[in-house]
């Protein structure tokens, strides 16, 4: 391969590169500007799409409720409650049940090591865990099967129940005090983010087996039934039978919304789903336009440099250069320094997401760092927006170029 | 060597067009000294210009060395301004960030000469023109004189058998144009057609033949 030429590109390129800079580093700005907002947008809908999946992502929540409507000569404003057997009851009668578990709910004092607080005890099953999202620190595990068929005084705690307790101590293996019943600690709920939730975080509640809660308050009904659906598009489905099943068992109208309260998050994360597909659509918007601001800058300040050199192409021209080697000198020269504002954008944005991804985000509060100190850097957004400024610039750079080497060289030479 | 027959040139300016050169026919012969000359906006660069295939006639014949110039493509047209011809302009045209041994180097570039080659062309070239410890200086740094005779330098690196000055002297005291000229005389004399265009008669006296143009048209 003959490098003369490019040799020859690269010793002119060198001479004009204070002016090439300039275009560089407009680029590099341009890269690193867009990158980092859309990884901030990114982060931003990716963080709360967690979040709203704190609670549970497909969940049907059942409590009980008031009547709102006379039902077979009964009055309205009748308090509707669940009871134990309910769970059984449906479970045998909607198949399209895939987990249902029950949970009953009181405030305690609960106490350690000369420490007390005042907490939510919840009592329920092991299936729990995976409807609620109720995932153990290392070294810690979630309420099974065993703990509720014998009665375990066992407990999961909250991690901020675990701080008020046990400071920074481990408190897996340690005792607890319920109302006055010891408890083992047997695991620690890792830190999660949730925006939606009924008895405060989860951070803040004690679990236990259910059947180790009726030891302590043998409530006859339950405060809330979970339910998972075998597929997500069957929760109306199954929704609606719930209301039908327990309103005959209890006499209430089916249609009564206020019978039962029923929170479908299903249904909640179609809305959900809808709004983070707007925060996206919008931070697409504003991406496309900066990259529309950008490129007009870098394609002007290119077309500018490109024109200027007229002259430069006709004399040339007029001393024999072929019009490829015109456009060739132009196309290294501007695929070289297209590539090096990019690359060093990427760079730079690529390091400073992941340096502000080190940053510790505090779960206890539902703080805008949580947000804001998550970014995602998508290289799917660095590919598109390489290859439409890419593309734009080329044409700027190249295009004078390119007119000028096909006009009669006598223009170019007149062009001042 | 060099024969035009019927050469119009129209320029078209909006709606409005002007026609530079009316029909000139002329013929040179190799190792000829002609110099063209006018009053302004008579043609002459333009005519210039065409003899040189850096612009196109808008109709009439050109043979060149026996080529017919309107069949050539652009490259090949290309070809022969690096090959056969060599240009002086009025204002050098120098590269002005290229050093003054680039600017010589540049026609060898494009030529495809070889590394060795072309440095010992442009040794001798710029030794010729007496500029070779000013090799590494850029345009703005050279006098209008040197930048004239890097122009020069740079004209005759393929050794091309005709010699363009368009003006050559024109940007130049007289001293240094008279230099100039001294050298354009020499390299006449070593066989080389030169054609010259310039409304200097002093300057004109020096070539073999005049052609004066008038209004696009050659005065008989």
């Amino acid at each position: 391969m003959n490098l003369t030429l490019p040799r020859f590109f690269w010793s002119e390129f060198r001479k004009r590169r204070k002016k090439a800079s300039l275009i560089t580093f407009a680029l590099f700005w341009g890269t690193l500007s867009i990158l980092l907002l859309m990884a901030f947008g990114q982060g931003m809908s990716q963080q709360s799409r967690i979040s709203f999946s704190g609670l549970g992502e497909t969940l049907i929540m059942i409590t009980g409720g008031q009547a709102s409507l006379a039902f077979e000569g009964l009055p309205k404003g009748r308090a509707i409650r669940l009871y134990r057997e309910d769970i059984a009851y449906l479970r045998e009668r909607i198949p399209e049940i895939l987990r249902i578990v029950p949970e009953s709910y009181n405030n305690w004092q609960v106490s350690a090591g000369g420490k007390e607080v005042n907490r939510g005890v919840h009592g329920t099953t092991a299936d729990f865990a995976v409807m609620r999202t109720q995932v153990p620190q290392m070294g810690g595990r979630f309420l099974n099967p065993d703990d509720v068929a014998q009665g375990r005084k066992i407990a999961f705690l909250g991690w901020n129940v675990a701080r008020d307790l046990f400071g920074t101590a481990d408190p897996v293996g340690k005792q607890i005090i319920i109302n006055r019943i010891p408890f083992t600690v047997i695991g620690i709920l890792q830190k999660k983010l949730q925006d939606s939730m009924y008895q405060g975080p989860d951070a803040d509640q004690i679990y236990v087996p259910f059947s180790s809660f009726l030891m302590i308050d043998n409530q006859p009904y339950l405060d809330r039934i979970h339910i998972q659906p075998r597929e997500a598009g069957q929760s109306m489905l199954i929704e609606e039978r719930v209301r039908v099943l327990l309103g005959r068992k209890y006499r209430f109208n089916s249609k009564d919304r206020y019978a039962l309260g029923i929170w479908n998050t299903i249904e909640d994360s179609k809305e959900g789903l809808a709004i983070f597909k707007g925060i996206e659509i919008f931070l697409g918007i504003i991406g496309a336009l900066t990259l529309l601001i950008g490129a007009v800058g870098v394609t002007n300040l290119m077309y500018a440099v490109a024109k200027e050199r007229t002259k430069e192409i006709g004399i040339k021209l007029a001393i024999g250069a072929r019009r490829r080697v015109i456009v060739q000198q132009f196309i290294l020269e501007t695929l070289f320094i297209f590539s090096k504002g990019t690359f060093w954008g990427f760079i730079t944005a690529f390091n400073l997401v992941h340096l502000i991804r080190l940053a510790p985000v505090n779960y206890d509060s539902f703080g805008i760092e949580a947000y804001l100190l998550r970014p995602v850097f998508s290289l799917q957004i660095f590919l598109a927006y390489f290859v439409v400024l890419g593309l734009l610039v080329f044409l700027s750079g190249i295009f004078p170029a390119w007119r000028a080497s096909r006009s009669n060289p006598i223009e170019s030479l007149r062009y001042e | 060597m060099i024969e035009l027959r019927g050469i119009k040139k129209v320029y078209q300016m909006g709606s409005q067009s002007l026609e530079a050169l009316r029909g000139v026919s002329l013929k040179l012969v190799k190792g000829e000294f002609v110099s063209i000359m006018g009053p302004s906006g008579s043609g002459k660069s333009t005519l210039m210009n065409i003899i040189g295939c850096l612009d196109t006639p808008t109709a009439g014949e050109y043979e060149l060395d026996g080529d017919n110039v309107a069949g050539l493509s652009f490259d090949q047209l290309a070809a022969v301004r690096n090959r056969k011809i060599g240009f002086v302009f009025q204002n050098f045209n120098l590269l002005p960030y290229a050093t003054a041994w680039e600017n010589v180097e540049l026609p060898l570039l494009f030529n495809g000469k070889s590394s060795r080659k072309r440095k010992e062309r442009v040794t001798e070239l710029l030794n010729a023109v007496g500029l070779y410890d000013w090799r590494a200086h850029r345009p703005s740094e050279l006098s209008g004189g040197q930048q004239q005779r890097i122009a020069l330098a740079r004209a005759l690196a393929n050794d091309p058998p005709i010699l363009l000055a368009d003006e050559p002297t024109g940007n130049l005291d007289s001293k240094s144009g008279e230099e100039i000229m001294d050298v354009l005389t020499v390299l006449w004399k070593e066989g080389r057609t030169i054609v010259m265009v310039t409304h200097n008669d002093h300057i004109s006296a020096r070539s073999q033949r005049i052609i004066r143009l008038f209004d696009g048209q050659i005065l008989l």
